[in-house]
């Protein structure tokens, strides 16, 4: 029996990997163009040795999906309308119109260098896209414009691209949905008075992970220049009012992140503030002897980010080993955001008839079975249960497979 | 005047990588030449001195990651058979530095470009071996 | 590309075009369509690690790459695949919650269990979970014994592993006798210890200094004799690993909220909220009166007059506190379970830098060895909370069934190769080999020699390259294919 796996996040690819495994057909729906989510994005963390951040593992496990044949990949696409019941679920799925077939494009990029619009609108979205193919962006090209341009198409060797491709529906009949939709990144500027959006140099963890791998290096936007102090703040958009939860990665990615920053200039100050470190976890509290070292920490959050002098930034903060308050200069400060349940959550709970709980992730039924939903037949696999780090999110992803499998096996006999 | 750079590189890691650079158009030396394996760990003796007799000016092993190899000790290996090889070829002469084994985790474009630019500068330094 | 090669009766191919990564799987599947064995083939990378990479033109390199795959390529043998039958049969060792839960879920799913456990009963430290999740253990247990193909040895004990993935040969001591039993996979789920950090307090735990397990059974005792005015908890001093120990403080410390209505503080370092749930218990603790200080420093702890007295320095208040309490809770590290060391070693796996099962390498995680066919859930790789156990428990009944669900496995036959007649049986490979994939096997002439378990063996090379008497052949990447890449070099 076929199984509809929604999301092809690092939980996603995992559940679906696990029942292709075991033989059975596997539909992978994804909403992007790209596989694999924002674990796809991060850096790898490693100094002289590998500080266990597990982002290597992902790139493998994409390929492995991508290239099993239990597996059909559709990206671009959303689920519309589910009906029936475990065993037997119709499920309706749309995909955006595929202007250039990821199947026929080798990625040359003869497309892009015809395309006379400006900024082009045919583009490979980044480096790391999987599957690698060029896109068509109906909002920029001419064509959609009511010109008569074809010039891509015209230029294409293996006639990837077709203008007249419509929106595709399609019924599929599965036995069990997994859902592994994810989380949304907290928005940082919903912090005002941490400055996010609207002092340059205060960024968010993710976007230092997305420096480190598109540079190799940090530099600050403003002056081209390596920061030399830099405040980490923890828990931004976790353990507060409306976020009663750990998000269990930012204090792990923020002290890796730190140790690397050291790592590669061992001038830089790196200090955290932080409520309680969050040091648990394999493998972990060898690395965090060594951080004490190098690392400053402070216990508290600093409630304001303010601008000092050119493009300095005050940090105010309570220092609680002394009773009050103090500021201090820093060059950089990064906002550890936490992992937030998806915006479009309620819809998918509506289709599905599942429901959400406190904090808006997805409600699991019992104690004893985080996978399972109200609805019978329909798991969760992931961070769209509730924030988890890579393993864990390959571990709940591995587990939801588990449960759809047994779902079905008990129904067959 | 020749002087290639051969990388063996371990097929979990650093060949991705290599093609993610190549991707993401990141130029480097293009006496680059990469010989793809399954892990560092393959890699022998014999296999890095011939890369020599057939005037290669250096040869890198590039692997993934201390502690996240997935053949478990397979990179520490590598880098005492490198180690090894750099001690045989001072002996005969050439000096040292001219093979390395560096570390590469399947994203890290930029380390890998770092790793190929900085081993060209070492032998434009030193001169060729022919 | 198919028609060609079967037009053209090609026996061997060289893709030259983008890298392998991307297609290599298309190109091996045309060459399987017409009728020729996938590995007979090499792809030149000439688009992203030549014409992408450079500036200027590398026709010459590309030129150069190409001489180099079809050096390679003349060399190639095919690697045929071959189906062998594996043993569906499931070790679980342990008894505890995790063993129970994926024996249960192992057979519901038609694989014959077999529930190996140490002591005279199932059940492990499982009734400690009760109290803090409300869920009855009896039912699990009686569903483990009711179920038809669960086997339950207690009193039992593992002596011996031999053999591979599919086919593992098991020792096992059972009261006064051994038996042999064959299984497919092995699962350890050999749980925890606790050990109350007492060294440090000079004190020796009696009365008013107890462990958490202690305190669950005299909050399920109804009445406990004269209810403790006030109840000191202290954790996370002394390991960084206190996850689950945050848990069971917050839980106890509510449930003495509720039940004896004591004045209750938690005295620790960082509470560890990184599970689920625990945020929302931390913060409902707080609301019903339990007060939580944070030191930097282990606090002193000393008795007087029958009561215990914890002094230590607030990094709040900035001050020395110090606190009376009737009965202190003291800190407990998580440790491997007796005979971790000796079974790691006799299964020639590596542990973590803590001592628990499981290698600190993020690609075996969350339940793989680096063997495989063994795997290890729950408590016994290391520090794991209620929710992150579950998980494990079915992950690696997906991973199991996953390998031995049909009986049968395909593996590409002799890959890596010895050849019998250079090995001289010096043993190097086996040490070396990181999947424990080698063995010593005696063939016809009598002769004992190195062999390589298709099963077991990922592939690595790693014996190949360190075999003193080149006896082993990778195929696809044995000395001559790479050396024949070399001699390419330069030469047009």
């Amino acid at each position: 029996m076929d199984v509809l796996v929604i999301g092809a996040g690092i939980a996603g690819i995992a559940s679906a990997l696990g029942l292709a495994d075991a033989g059975l057909k596997v539909y992978l729906v994804e909403k992007e163009a790209a596989v694999g989510g924002y674990a796809a994005s991060l850096c790898c963390k490693a100094t002289d040795v590998c500080s266990g951040c597990s982002v290597c593992v992902v790139p493998e496990k994409i390929k492995q999906a991508v290239t099993h044949p239990q597996i059909s990949l559709l990206t671009n696409s959303t689920v519309q309308r589910v009906g029936g019941e475990v065993g037997n679920f119709c499920v309706e799925i749309t995909q955006k119109p595929q202007y250039i077939d990821t199947e026929r494009c080798v990625a040359c990029g003869l497309c892009a260098e015809v395309c006379p619009a400006e900024p082009k609108a045919v583009y490979l979205s980044s480096a790391e896209a999987i599957p690698f193919s060029y896109v068509l962006d109906e909002r920029l090209c001419l064509r959609f414009k009511g010109e008569s341009c074809k010039l891509c198409g015209e230029s294409c060797s293996t006639k990837a691209i077709d203008f007249e491709r419509k929106p595709r529906g399609q019924e599929l009949n599965v036995g069990a949905i997994i859902l592994a939709t994810g989380f949304d990144i907290f928005d940082a500027r919903e912090k005002g008075s941490l400055g996010y959006g609207r002092y340059p140099n205060v960024l968010t963890g993710l976007d230092l992970e997305r420096m480190f791998n598109h540079e190799g290096y940090l530099k600050l936007s403003t002056n081209g220049k390596e920061p030399k102090n830099i405040a980490f703040i923890q828990c931004v958009g976790s353990r507060d009012e409306g976020h009663g939860y750990c998000s269990q990665v930012c204090c792990k990615y923020a002290m890796r992140l730190a140790h690397l920053i050291k790592y590669q200039s061992p001038d830089t100050q790196v200090t955290i503030f932080y409520i309680d470190l969050q040091t648990a976890g394999k493998g972990f509290a060898q690395f965090y002897q060594e951080y004490r070292e190098s690392i400053r920490f402070i216990r508290g959050v600093p409630v304001e980010v303010s601008p000092a002098s050119s493009d300095d930034l005050e940090v105010r903060f309570e220092d609680i080993s002394q009773g009050r308050v103090c500021r201090e200069i820093f060059d950089l400060v990064v906002l550890s955001v936490g992992i937030s349940p998806r915006k479009d959550s309620w819809d998918l709970a509506r289709i599905l008839g599942i429901n959400l709980a406190d904090h808006g992730f997805f409600d699991t039924k019992e104690i004893l079975n985080s996978n399972g939903t109200n609805v019978e037949g329909v798991f969760l696999a992931g961070t769209c249960q509730g924030p988890k780090d890579i393993p864990d999110s390959i571990a709940h992803g591995m587990a939801a497979a588990s449960k759809a499998m047994q779902a079905l096996t008990v129904r067959g006999r | 005047m020749r002087g290639e750079i051969v990388a063996f590189c371990c097929e979990r890691s650093a060949y991705p990588a290599a093609d993610l650079a190549g991707k993401g158009k990141l130029c480097y030396p293009d006496n680059l030449r990469v010989i793809r394996i399954p892990c560092a760990g393959r890699v022998d003796a014999i296999h890095i001195l011939k890369a020599f007799e057939k005037g290669a000016a250096a040869v890198l092993v590039l692997g993934c990651e201390d502690g996240a190899c997935h053949h478990i000790t397979g990179n520490i290996r590598a880098r005492e058979r490198v180690r090894y090889c750099d001690m045989l070829l001072k002996e005969v002469g050439l000096d040292g530095g001219r093979v390395g084994m560096f570390n590469v985790a399947p994203n890290e474009t930029h380390k890998f470009v770092r790793i190929v630019n900085e081993m060209n500068e070492k032998i434009k330094e030193s001169g060729e071996t022919k | 590309m198919t028609s060609c090669i079967r037009d053209k009766n090609i026996d061997r191919v060289v893709v030259a075009a983008c890298s392998p990564e991307f297609k290599e799987h298309v190109f091996q599947q045309a060459l399987e369509n017409a009728g020729l064995n996938g590995h007979l083939l090499s792809v030149a990378n000439i688009r992203e690690q030549c014409a992408w990479a450079h500036e200027g033109d590398v026709t010459e390199k590309a030129l150069e790459l190409i001489r180099m795959a079809v050096n390679r390529t003349r060399l190639l043998q095919p690697v045929e695949e071959k189906e062998l039958s594996v043993n569906k049969g499931v070790l679980v060792v342990g008894g505890g919650f995790s063993a129970l839960n994926s024996a249960i879920q192992l057979s519901q799913l038609g694989l014959p269990t077999t529930l190996l456990e140490r002591e005279s009963t199932l059940g492990g430290r499982i009734r400690e979970l009760e109290n803090m999740y409300g869920f009855k253990t009896g039912p699990m247990i009686e569903a483990a014994e009711g179920a038809k193909n669960i086997d339950i040895l207690t009193s039992a004990e593992v002596l011996e592993v031999e053999g591979k993935i599919g086919n593992f040969m098991v020792r096992i001591r059972k009261g006064a006798e051994e038996i042999s039993r064959s299984f497919g996979a092995i699962v350890f789920a050999t749980g925890y210890e606790t050990e109350v950090t007492d060294q440090d307090f000079q004190l020796k735990p009696g009365v008013n200094i107890i462990s958490q397990e202690r305190l669950a059974q005299m909050l399920q005792a109804s009445s406990p004799k004269g209810r403790p005015q006030t109840v000191g908890f202290i954790f996370d001093f002394y390991d960084e690993n206190s996850r689950f120990p945050t848990l069971a403080t917050l839980s106890n410390a509510l449930a003495i909220k509720q039940k004896w209505g004591s004045e209750v503080y938690v005295l620790c370092r960082d509470v560890k909220v990184d599970s689920e749930g625990a945020d929302q218990l931390y913060r409902e603790a707080r609301e019903h009166g339990v007060v939580f200080s944070k030191f930097e420093e282990k606090p002193r702890i000393s008795a007087d007059d029958g009561r215990v007295k914890v002094e230590a320095k607030d990094v709040f208040l900035g001050e020395d506190m110090t606190l009376i309490c009737d009965l202190v809770v003291a800190e407990e590290r998580i440790l491997p379970p007796a005979g971790t060391k000796d079974l790691s070693f006799l299964l020639s796996i590596r542990t973590d830098s803590q001592g628990f099962y499981q290698d600190e390498n993020v690609h075996l995680y969350p339940v793989a060895s680096e063997r495989k066919g063994i795997f290890f859930i729950g408590g016994c790789r290391g520090d794991l909370d209620f929710q992150r156990a579950l998980a494990d428990v079915s992950s690696v009944v997906m991973n199991v069934y996953g390998l031995l669900s049909s009986g049968k496995v395909v593996v590409e036959a002799e890959k890596v190769k010895v050849d019998p007649q250079k090995c001289v049986a010096c043993l190097t490979c086996i040490r070396v080999c990181p999947h424990s994939a080698i063995q010593l096997a005696r063939t016809e002439g009598e002769k004992e020699v190195a062999e390589i378990s298709d099963l077991a063996c990922d592939a690595c090379g790693v014996c190949a390259a360190i075999c003193p008497a080149k006896a082993i052949k990778f195929e696809g990447y044995s000395d001559e294919q790479i050396l024949a890449q070399i001699e390419a070099l330069g030469a047009p």
